[in-house]
C-alpha cells in the first residue's frame, strides 16, 4: 500500500464515517458532564486517602517522639516522619506536571514535550519514591515496635528476619516496577530525541 | 443555550474528525470510546475561548491531537464512559468485509508509527495542506515534508514484511 493509496482509502472511509452522522445532540450533551467529574475524583481519591495516610503516620510518629527513649529509635523516628511527608508531596508534584497539559494553547509538539518531560520526571520520582519507601522501612519498623507495642526491637527481638522478609519481598516488587518504569522511560527518550533530532 | 447548541453542530459536523483521532491512538474499542469522550468533552471545556482566529477543524484537531497525547498516560478507567449500547461508535457500516478488513489494516500500519509521526499522518492523509499541518502541529513546513519522507519509507519497509 503506497501513501497515495492510503490517502484514497482514507478518503473513503471518511466520506462513510461522514454520511453515518451517529451522534444524537442529547449524547453529546451527556458527554459534555458530570462523568468526567466522577473521572477525575476516581483517580485523586486514592492518591488523597494515600497523602492522608502518610500524613496521619507522619504525625502520629512526630508527636510521640517523646516516647522513644534511645537516640537511634529517636533518629529511626525523625527519618520516618521526613519520608512520610516528603513521599506525597514529591507524587503529587510529579503526577499533577503530566495531567496540567494545556490543552488548549499548546500545539502538538509542545504537548509531546511537555509530555514526555513530564513522564521523565515522573518516573525519576516514582524511582526516587521506591528507595524512599525502601528507606522507610528500615526506619519505621523499631518505631512502631516502641510506639505500640512497647518494645526495643532492637534488643528485644530478632528484627533483622523482619528486614530479610520485608526486602525480599521489596526486591520482588521493584524488579517488576523498574521493568514497567524501563518501558516507559524508554517511550518517553525516544518522542524527544525524535522532537530534537527534527 | 445557544453556546450549547452551536457547539453540539460542531461535534455534529465534525464528528468524523474525532473518531479517526481516537481510532489512531487507541489500541481497544475501550480505549478509543474513552478518548472520544474525552475530546468531546475537552472541546467542550475549551469552545468559550474558540476565538474564529482559525477555521472550527483546524482548532478541533489541535485540542483532539492534544488530548490524545494527554491521555497516553492515563491508566484504564473501565465503567467511567458512557455505555457501548447508548452510542454505536461510527465506524463505517459496512457490509463489504474487505473493505472493512482494508481499513482496519490501514489503522494498523498507522498505529505502528510513532507517537510523533502518527499525529503528521493523520493530517496528511486529512488532506490538509502543509500550512495547516504546521499551524496545528507546530513544526514548520520544511520539517513536515522531511517528516512525511520519512514516514513514507518506514510504511514502505513495514507493508513489506
Amino acid at each position: 500500500m503506497e501513501l497515495e493509496e492510503m490517502k484514497s482509502l482514507w478518503g473513503e472511509m471518511s466520506g462513510k464515517i461522514d454520511q453515518q452522522k451517529k451522534l444524537t445532540d442529547s449524547l453529546i450533551i451527556k458527554m459534555t458532564r458530570s462523568d468526567y467529574k466522577n473521572k477525575i475524583m476516581k483517580i485523586f481519591i486514592p492518591e488523597l486517602i494515600g497523602a492522608l495516610v502518610c500524613f496521619g503516620a507522619a504525625l502520629y510518629i512526630l508527636f510521640s517522639l517523646q516516647k522513644l527513649d534511645e537516640w537511634y529509635l529517636v533518629v529511626c523516628g525523625i527519618v520516618s516522619v521526613l519520608i512520610l511527608f516528603l513521599l506525597p508531596i514529591l507524587s503529587f508534584n510529579a503526577t499533577n506536571k503530566i495531567r496540567s497539559l494545556n490543552i488548549l494553547a499548546n500545539n502538538y509538539k509542545q504537548s509531546l514535550l511537555e509530555y514526555s518531560k513530564g513522564k521523565r520526571q515522573f518516573i525519576f520520582v516514582q524511582k526516587l519514591s521506591f528507595y524512599l519507601g525502601a528507606v522507610l522501612l528500615l526506619t519505621v519498623l523499631p518505631v512502631t515496635g516502641q510506639l505500640i507495642a512497647g518494645k526495643d526491637l532492637f534488643i528485644e527481638s530478632r528484627l533483622w528476619i523482619w528486614y530479610a522478609i520485608g526486602y525480599l519481598f521489596f526486591y520482588g516488587f521493584s524488579k517488576w516496577v523498574f521493568r514497567k518504569y524501563a518501558k516507559a522511560t524508554v517511550e518517553a527518550e525516544e518522542i524527544l530525541k525524535e522532537l530534537e533530532n527534527g | 443555550m445557544q453556546n450549547k447548541n452551536e457547539f453540539v453542530r460542531a461535534i455534529q459536523e465534525n464528528e468524523a474528525l474525532i473518531y479517526k483521532v481516537s481510532r489512531v491512538y487507541s489500541n481497544s474499542r475501550e480505549d478509543e470510546q474513552d478518548l472520544y469522550q474525552e475530546i468531546v468533552y475537552q472541546l467542550w471545556k475549551s469552545f468559550g475561548s474558540f476565538r474564529h482566529e482559525s477555521r472550527l477543524s483546524t482548532w478541533m484537531y489541535r485540542i483532539a491531537l492534544n488530548t490524545a497525547i494527554s491521555n497516553l498516560n492515563k491508566e484504564k478507567r473501565k465503567g467511567t464512559f458512557l455505555p457501548l449500547n447508548e452510542w454505536a461508535l461510527n465506524r463505517p457500516d459496512s457490509t463489504d468485509l474487505l473493505r472493512e478488513e482494508k481499513y482496519e489494516l490501514l489503522y494498523a500500519h498507522i498505529r505502528q508509527l510513532s507517537t510523533v509521526e502518527k499525529g503528521i499522518i493523520l493530517l496528511y492523509l486529512e488532506g490538509k495542506s502543509y500550512e495547516e499541518m504546521a499551524a496545528i502541529t507546530g513544526f514548520t513546513t520544511t520539517n513536515i515534508g522531511t517528516r512525511l519522507g520519512r514516514i513514507k519509507q518506514k510504511l514502505i519497509t513495514q507493508i513489506k514484511k
